[in-house]
C-alpha cells in the first residue's frame, strides 16, 4: 500500500499491498492475497479491492506496451512470467481444424458424365422393352424384323464394308448382323445375344423403379414374365432347329456390356448378404443395451441403496432382459464369426478378417458393458436394505428432533431454575407442579407422541424465554435491554451446563446407592460401568455417539413405545432377580466387557444415556409421574424380591423420563436393557426384540422368555442378518452369477487367446473349471 | 494447440459423417501411420470401422456391404489408385478425404471415374503429419537435405506437412527464420507461398497478435543431439528407438514373445504420460510404486479361488488387472532394459564427460577425460565417436587442439570407418563456420554473469547441466529480444514491435546422426504454447 502511495520509493510490479512482496503477476498477487491476508480486517479488504482494481488496470496498461515492459523487467524472467498464476496445462479450447469440400465440384463433373451414361442405359432399356413387348414366337420373322427396324433405325448395309469390331470383310459367308438396340452392324462372331429372361429382368426392374407404388401393374407383369419364360424354354428347342433367334435379341458387345453392368447393379441392390442381416441385428441389440443398461444401473444403484423408487421385480426383469440381449449379442457375433467358414471355396481372407473384427468388437462391447452391471440385492437383502434406509432416514429426522429438543430442554431447565429466584418469568412452570397441569401444557407424553417441542427442564425453559425476549427486544430496537438479556442468557447457560454435570454425577451416585440397597450383585457391575461412563457422559456428545449405534438397530415406531417401556422396565427388573438367583452371580464382572466387544457398544450407550436423563429425573418427582401407578401395577411381580417402592424411583424414572423426551432415547434405554442379557448370557434373560411384534401390553410374567440372547440378538443387527439372508437366498442368485461369470471368463479366455497370453488362458481356464464344478454342485444340491 | 487432438478430431469427423454400418478405412502408407498414432484399434472398432486396407493393396475383395472411408495423401499414385477403385467399386459407397490440398484437375478425373455414383463425399482434412505428442509432430522424413540444400521432394513434403499443420490448428502465422540457414529460408518461403496461394483457406479469425512460425536449423546447435539424455521418453528414444510410438524390444536378452514390440503412447498409457519427462532416477521409484500398487491389486492367482466371493472379485477385477499387468510388465521391461544398457555402455560416466565437453571450457581436463574413456572397453564405438565429435565441435579452433590424436585413439579402439567419418561430417554440418551464433562462449554480459554464478553455485546434476541452445533462443523470442538480424521476418511485418505472441509455432529442422556414416538431417517439428515450451524441449532434445 505504502509503496504505491509513496512516491519516494518506486517499486513496480505486482506488490502485495500488505506485505509488499513482489508477486510477478496479477494472478499470483490475487492468490497470494487470498491465502495470506484473507483473515485480515474487512475494511482493509475494501481498500485492497480498490488496489487490486488499480493493479488490474496497471496490468492492462502493461499488456498494451508489453514489448518494452518485458525488456525493462527482464529480471522477472521468462519462466516467472509465463507461469505466473496461469495453469500451464490449460489448453485453449480447440475447434475442429480447417477443411474444404470438393463435393460440389466433384458432383458437377460427375453429373456431366453420369447424365450421358444414364441416358444411354435408359435408351437401351426402352428399346429392349419395345423389342420384347410382343409375342415373338407367334409372329412371323418378317414381321418381327419390321418391328425391330421400327425401334431403331438400322445402319445401311452398304455403309459398313468391314466389321467394326474385328475388321473382317463382310461377304456372303460373313454376313452382316444388326444390333437390335443401336442399329449398328457387326459380324456373327462379334455378335452378342440377350436372352429374353435377362431382357425381362432389366426392363421389369426399371419398370419397378419407375412405378414402385403402382403395385397392381406389377402382378400382371410378373405373370407375363413367367409365362414368357416357359414359352421361351419350349421354343428354345425349335430355335436350334431353324436357327431363328426367337428367344434372344441380337445386339453388339457395347450394348451388351452396358446392359450387363446394369444387371449387376440391380442384383446388388436386391441382394443383402447374410453378414449384413446378422450385423444389423447385432447393432440393434447393442443399441438396446445402450438404452437399457443405464436404466438398469440406475435402478440397481437405487435398490442397493435401499430406496423404493423402483420395484425389485422390475429391476430383475430388466436385468434378465439385458442379459438376454448380451447373450444374443454373443450368439450373433459368434454366428458372424463362423459364417461361411465351411464353404467351399473358403471365403476371402478379408471376409474372415471382417468377421473376426466384428466378433472382437462385440466381445469388447460385452466385456465393457456387462461388467458395469452391478448385481441386485436378493429379496431378503433388499428388505434389509430398505429397513436400513428407513432407519437412516428416521435417524436423521431424530437427530434433528433431538437437537431441537436438547436446546429446548436446556432452556426450560435454566428458566425454571431462574424462575425460582427471579420473579419476572411470565410462564414459569411450576417446577414441581401437578402432573395434570403439565399434561395441559402438552409436555407430557401421555396422550400423543409429539411432545418434543416442549421441554420439562425449567432452566431450559428459562433460556428459551430469554431468547424470545431478546428477539422481541431486538425487534423493538432496545439495544440496552438486549445486552442485558444476553448477559442473563449467558449466565443461565453457564449455570445450566454446570448443573448438568452435577446432576449427572449426582444421579450416578444416587443410582449407585439405590442399586446398592436393592441388589448388591448388580450394583457391582453397574457401578463400575457408570463410573466408567460418567466422565464421558458429561463431555461426550450423545448424538455422535449414538450414530453408529442406531445404524444397526431397527427403528421402533412410537406407538409401541409406551408398552415397551413397561417391558423394558420390567425386563430390567425381571432379569436382575433372575440373575441374582443363578449361578452366574459371580461371573458378571468377567462377562461385563463382552457386550462391548460383541455389540458395537450399545450397552455402553444405553448407560451413557442414563446420566443424560438425570436432570429431568430430578426435576420431576417420581410420585408425580402418571406412569408410576401403571408401572407399579405392571411390574411388581417382576420386581420380585426387591421392595416395590424403593426400586421404582430409581429405575423407573430413567426409563420413563427418557421416553418423555424423545422416543429415541427411550429406545436407547431399551437397548441398554437389551444389552444387559449379554452380560448374563446364561440366565434365561428375555430378549426384548423378540417380543416387539407381539401385542404391546403384556404382563411381566410372560417376559422371561427362555432363549440364548446371543442367538437372538444378532437378528437385530442388520449386518448379521444381511449375511443370514444372503445365505438363505444365496442359491438362486449365485447360480445366476455363476453363469454370468462363466460367460465372462469365457470371453476373457477368448480375448487372452487372441492376444496370445497363454499363462492367462491357463489361469482363466482353471477358474472356469472351478466355476463349472461349483455350478454343477449347486445344481445337484438344488435338485 | 494440440496436434494429437487435431488429427483425432479429423478422423472422428470422417467416421461420424459416414453414418452407421460396417466400414472399411482405406489408407495409404503414410496416412496409416498418421491414423495409428492417434487412434487405437479398439477405439476405432467401437466406431464400426472393422477393416483397414491399403489403397495400393491388390488383394482386396469386393465387399459391397461395407462403406469405404478413404483417407489419402493427394499424391499422383493415390489419385490413380482411387480412379481404378471407382471404376470398379469394391464397396458400396465412398467417403473420400484428402490429407492436403488436391488439385482441381484431380477432382475432375476422379469425378469422371465415378460412373456408378458411389462417391458420397470429397473433402480435404488437413491431417498430414504424424502427431507424436500433443505439442510435437514429425513427418518421419529422414535425410531431407543433400549437403546443405533441400531435397526438392522432401521440401515439398515438408511444406505440405507444415501448411497442413497450420490449417489443422487454424493458424495463419507470421514467419521468421534463421538467417544463417539457407534451408530454413527456403522452407519459410515455400510455406509463405502456399499461404498466399490458398489465402481462402487461411482466413481464420484474426487474433490481436498473430501467431508466429519460427523456422530454425539444427546446424546452429549440433551439440544437443550428441548428448545422452536422462528423461524417460528421451532415453527410450535414444537407447531403444521409438518409431510411431512403437518400441522394438526384440534385441533385449530373454524377452518374452508378447513384449517383442511394445507401444508407448501417452494417449493410452497413464504411467507413461505422467513419467515421460521425468528423469531416470524418478522413474525408478515410480516404477517401484507402480509395482507395489499392482501387487496389491493382483488377484491371488496361485491361491485357489475357494469361495464364490473370491471368484466374483476376481472376475470383476480382471479387466482392470489385465490392463495393469500389461502396463506393469511393459514399463518394467523397458526400464529394466534401459538400466541394463546404461550400465553396459557405461553411460553415466560417458554422460558426465559429454556434459563437461558441452558446458565447460577446461580443455585439458576435457581432453584427459575423453582419452580415458576411449581406453575403456565398455564404451561403445558409437559413444566413443560421439565424445570425439563433441570435442571436435567445442575445441575446433582451440590452440592446442589434439583432434588428430583422438582420431588415432578411435582407430586404435577399433571404431569403424563410418563412425570416424562422422567426426569430420559433424564439423562440416555444425562447425563454427556454419553456426550463426556462438554456442560455447557467451557474448553478452548477462550470459557471462549467469555462467559465473552457475559456476559458483555448483551444478545440481552433472548429467543435466547442458541447456540446449534452443532454450536461449526461445527465451529471447518470448521476451521479444530475438534479434531481427539473425532471425528476420519473411515479408513485411506490420507488427514488428509487439513481438511477443501467445502462439508460437516453432519449426526445427533437425539432424539425425545416422549410422550410415553421413549426417542425414531429419525434419522434426515442435510447436509451442507459451508455457509448455520447456516441457516440450525435453522431447525435442530427446529426438535427435
Amino acid at each position: 500500500m505504502a509503496s504505491l502511495d509513496d512516491p519516494g520509493e518506486v517499486r513496480e510490479g505486482f506488490l502485495c499491498p500488505l506485505c509488499l512482496k513482489d508477486l510477478q503477476s496479477f494472478y499470483q498477487l490475487h492468490s497470494h492475497y487470498e491465502e495470506e491476508h484473507s483473515g485480515e480486517d474487512r475494511d482493509v479488504k475494501g481498500q485492497i479491492k480498490s488496489l487490486v482494481q488499480k493493479a488490474r488496470k496497471a496490468k492492462n496498461r502493461l499488456l498494451k506496451r508489453e514489448g518494452d515492459d518485458r525488456a525493462e523487467s527482464g529480471t522477472h524472467g521468462y519462466e516467472s512470467f509465463s507461469y505466473g498464476g496461469v495453469d500451464p496445462y490449460m489448453w485453449e479450447p480447440q475447434e475442429l481444424g480447417a477443411m474444404r469440400s470438393h463435393l460440389s465440384d466433384f458432383k458437377k463433373h460427375r453429373a456431366a458424365r453420369i447424365d450421358h451414361y444414364v441416358v444411354e442405359v435408359n435408351k437401351l432399356i426402352i428399346r429392349l422393352e419395345k423389342l420384347t413387348a410382343f409375342d415373338r414366337t407367334n409372329t412371323e420373322s418378317a414381321k418381327i424384323r419390321a418391328i425391330e427396324k421400327s425401334v431403331v433405325p438400322w445402319v445401311n448395309d452398304q455403309d459398313v464394308p468391314f466389321c467394326p469390331d474385328c475388321g473382317n470383310k463382310f461377304s456372303i459367308r460373313n454376313r452382316r448382323h444388326h444390333c437390335r438396340l443401336c442399329g449398328s452392324i457387326m459380324c456373327k462372331k462379334c455378335m452378342e445375344l440377350i436372352s429374353l429372361p435377362l431382357a425381362n429382368k432389366l426392363t421389369s426392374a426399371s419398370k419397378d423403379s419407375l412405378s414402385t407404388h403402382t403395385s397392381p401393374s406389377q402382378s400382371p407383369n410378373s405373370v407375363h414374365g413367367s409365362r414368357r419364360g416357359s414359352i421361351s424354354s419350349v421354343s428354345s428347342v425349335s430355335s436350334v432347329l431353324d436357327e431363328k433367334d426367337d428367344d434372344r435379341i441380337r445386339c453388339c458387345t457395347h450394348c451388351k456390356d452396358t446392359l450387363l453392368k446394369r444387371e449387376q447393379q440391380i442384383d446388388e441392390k436386391e441382394h443383402t448378404p447374410d453378414i449384413v442381416k446378422l450385423y444389423e441385428k447385432l447393432r440393434l441389440c447393442m443399441e438396446k443395451v445402450d438404452q437399457k443398461a443405464p436404466e438398469y444401473i440406475k435402478m440397481a444403484a437405487s435398490l442397493n441403496a435401499g430406496e423404493t423408487t423402483y420395484s425389485l421385480e422390475h429391476a430383475s426383469d430388466l436385468r434378465v432382459e439385458v442379459q438376454k440381449v448380451y447373450e444374443l449379442i454373443d450368439a450373433l457375433s459368434k454366428k458372424i464369426l463362423t459364417l461361411d467358414l465351411k464353404q467351399d471355396p473358403p471365403p476371402h481372407p478379408n471376409t474372415l478378417r471382417l468377421q473376426r473384427m466384428i466378433r472382437y468388437s462385440a466381445t469388447l462391447f460385452v466385456q465393457e458393458k456387462l461388467l458395469g452391471l452391478m448385481s441386485l440385492p436378493t429379496k431378503e437383502q433388499f428388505e434389509e436394505l430398505k429397513k436400513k434406509r428407513k432407519q437412516e432416514i428416521e435417524r436423521k429426522r431424530i437427530l434433528e428432533r433431538q437437537a431441537a429438543l436438547e436446546s429446548q430442554r436446556r432452556l426450560e431447565e435454566r428458566r425454571s431454575d431462574l424462575a425460582s429466584r427471579a420473579t419476572n418469568g411470565e410462564v414459569v412452570p411450576p417446577r414441581r407442579g401437578p402432573a395434570p397441569l403439565r399434561k395441559a401444557e402438552g409436555w407430557l407424553p401421555l396422550s400423543e407422541g409429539q411432545r418434543q417441542s416442549e421441554d420439562p427442564d425449567p432452566l431450559l425453559q428459562q433460556i428459551h424465554n430469554i431468547t424470545s425476549f431478546i428477539r422481541q427486544a431486538k425487534a423493538a430496537d432496545r439495544t440496552d435491554e438486549v445486552l442485558m438479556l444476553q448477559e442473563n442468557l449467558r449466565q443461565l447457560q453457564d449455570e445450566y451446563d454446570q448443573q448438568q454435570t452435577e446432576k449427572a454425577i449426582e444421579l450416578s451416585r444416587r443410582q449407585a446407592e439405590e442399586e446398592d440397597l436393592q441388589r448388591e450383585q448388580l450394583q457391582v457391575l453397574r457401578e463400575r460401568e457408570w463410573e466408567r461412563e460418567q466422565g464421558q457422559a458429561a463431555s461426550l456428545h450423545t448424538r455422535t455417539r449414538s450414530l453408529d449405534f442406531r445404524e444397526i438397530r431397527p427403528f421402533q415406531l412410537e406407538p409401541g413405545r409406551e408398552p415397551r417401556t413397561h417391558l423394558a422396565h420390567a425386563l430390567d427388573l425381571g432379569s436382575s432377580p433372575a440373575q441374582s438367583s443363578t449361578a452366574t452371580k459371580t461371573s458378571p464382572p468377567s462377562l461385563a466387557p463382552e457386550p462391548f466387544r460383541g455389540w458395537s457398544g450399545s450397552p455402553a450407550l444405553g448407560q451413557e444415556f442414563l446420566p443424560q436423563s438425570t436432570p429431568s429425573q430430578r426435576s420431576e418427582a417420581p410420585s408425580l409421574n402418571p406412569f408410576d401407578e401403571e408401572e407399579d401395577l405392571a411390574s411388581p411381580s417382576a420386581e420380585g424380591t426387591a421392595s416395590p417402592p424403593a426400586p421404582e424411583p430409581s429405575l423407573g424414572p430413567p426409563a420413563r423420563l427418557l421416553r418423555e423426551y424423545n422416543p429415541f432415547e427411550e429406545e436407547e434405554e431399551e437397548e441398554a436393557v437389551a444389552g444387559n442379557p449379554f452380560a448374563r448370557p446364561d440366565s434365561p434373560a428375555p430378549n426384548p426384540f423378540d417380543e416387539e411384534d407381539e401385542p404391546p401390553p403384556r404382563t411381566p410374567a410372560s417376559l422371561p422368555v427362555p432363549g440364548n440372547p446371543f442367538e437372538e440378538a444378532p437378528c437385530t443387527n442388520p449386518f448379521e442378518e444381511d449375511s443370514d439372508g444372503g445365505q438363505e437366498g444365496a442359491e438362486p442368485i449365485e447360480e445366476e452369477l455363476l453363469l454370468q461369470q462363466i460367460d465372462n471368463i469365457k470371453a476373457y479366455i477368448f480375448d487372452a487367446k487372441q492376444c496370445g497370453r497363454l499363462d492367462e488362458v491357463e489361469v482363466l481356464t482353471e477358474n472356469l473349471r472351478e466355476l463349472k464344478r461349483t455350478l454343477a454342485k449347486q445344481k445337484g444340491g438344488s435338485d | 494447440m494440440n496436434v494429437v487432438f487435431a488429427v483425432k478430431q479429423y478422423i472422428s469427423k470422417m467416421i461420424e459423417d459416414s453414418g452407421p454400418g460396417m466400414k472399411v478405412l482405406l489408407m495409404d502408407k503414410e496416412t496409416t501411420g498418421i491414423v495409428s498414432m492417434v487412434y487405437t484399434q479398439s477405439e476405432i472398432l467401437q466406431k464400426e470401422v472393422y477393416l483397414f486396407e491399403r489403397i495400393d493393396s491388390q488383394n482386396r475383395e469386393i465387399m459391397k456391404h461395407l462403406k469405404a472411408i478413404c483417407f489419402l495423401r493427394p499424391t499422383k499414385e493415390n489419385v490413380d489408385y482411387l480412379i481404378q477403385e471407382l471404376r470398379r467399386p469394391k464397396y458400396s459407397i465412398y467417403f473420400i478425404y484428402f490429407s492436403n490440398v488436391i488439385s482441381k484437375s484431380d477432382v475432375k478425373s476422379l469425378a469422371e471415374a465415378d460412373e456408378q455414383e458411389v462417391v458420397a463425399e470429397v473433402q480435404e482434412f488437413y491431417g498430414d503429419y504424424i502427431a507424436v505428442n500433443p505439442h510435437l509432430f514429425s513427418l518421419n522424413i529422414l535425410g531431407c537435405c543433400q549437403g546443405r540444400n533441400w531435397d526438392p521432394v522432401q521440401l515439398s513434403r515438408t511444406t505440405q506437412g507444415l501448411t497442413a499443420l497450420l490449417l489443422s490448428l487454424k493458424k495463419c502465422p507470421m514467419i521468421r527464420y534463421q538467417l544463417s540457414s539457407e534451408a530454413a529460408k527456403r522452407l519459410a518461403e515455400c510455406v509463405k507461398q502456399v499461404i498466399t496461394k490458398e489465402y481462402e483457406l487461411f482466413e481464420f479469425r484474426r487474433t490481436e497478435v498473430p501467431p508466429l512460425l519460427l523456422i530454425l536449423d539444427r546446424c546452429d546447435d549440433a551439440i544437443t543431439p550428441l548428448l545422452n539424455q536422462w528423461t524417460y521418453q528421451a532415453m527410450v528414444h535414444e537407447l531403444l528407438g521409438i518409431n510411431n510410438n512403437r518400441i522394438d524390444l526384440s534385441r533385449v536378452p530373454g524377452i518374452s514373445k508378447d513384449l517383442r514390440e511394445v507401444v508407448l503412447s501417452a494417449e493410452n498409457d497413464e504411467f507413461y504420460a505422467n513419467n515421460m519427462h521425468l528423469n531416470f532416477a524418478e522413474i525408478g521409484s515410480n516404477i517401484k510404486n507402480l509395482m507395489e500398487d499392482f501387487q496389491k491389486k493382483k488377484p491371488k492367482e496361485q491361491q485357489k479361488l475357494e469361495s464364490i466371493a473370491d471368484m466374483k472379485a476376481f472376475v470383476e477385477n480382471y479387466p482392470q488387472f489385465k490392463k495393469m499387468s500389461g502396463t506393469v510388465s511393459k514399463h518394467v521391461t523397458v526400464v529394466g532394459e534401459l538400466s541394463r544398457l546404461v550400465s553396459e555402455r557405461n553411460l553415466l560416466e560417458v554422460s558426465e564427460v559429454e556434459q563437461e565437453l558441452a558446458c565447460q571450457n577446461d580443455h585439458s581436463s576435457a581432453l584427459q577425460n575423453v582419452k580415458r574413456l576411449l581406453q575403456n572397453p565398455r564404451v561403445t564405438e558409437f559413444d566413443a565417436a560421439r565424445l570425439v565429435m563433441l570435442y571436435a565441435l567445442h575445441y575446433e579452433r582451440h590452440s592446442s587442439n589434439s583432434l588428430p590424436g583422438l582420431m588415432m585413439d578411435l582407430r586404435n579402439k577399433g571404431v569403424s570407418e563410418k563412425y570416424r567419418k562422422l567426426v569430420s561430417a559433424v564439423i562440416e554440418y555444425g562447425g563454427k563456420r556454419v553456426r550463426g551464433s556462438d554456442l560455447f562462449s557467451p557474448k553478452d554480459a548477462v550470459a557471462i554473469t549467469k555462467q559465473f554464478l552457475k559456476g559458483l553455485k555448483g551444478v545440481e546434476n552433472v548429467y543435466t547441466q547442458h541447456q540446449p541452445f534452443l532454450h536461449e533462443t526461445l527465451d529471447h523470442l518470448i521476451k521479444g529480444k530475438l534479434k531481427e538480424n539473425l532471425y528476420p521476418y519473411l515479408g513485411p511485418s506490420t507488427l514488428r514491435d509487439s513481438c511477443f505472441s501467445s502462439q508460437i509455432l516453432l519449426v526445427l529442422h533437425m539432424s539425425k546422426l545416422d549410422l550410415n556414416s553421413s549426417i542425414k538431417p531429419k525434419v522434426l517439428f515442435l510447436l509451442e504454447y507459451r508455457n509448455r515450451c520447456f516441457g516440450a524441449l525435453q522431447i525435442l532434445v530427446s529426438c535427435p
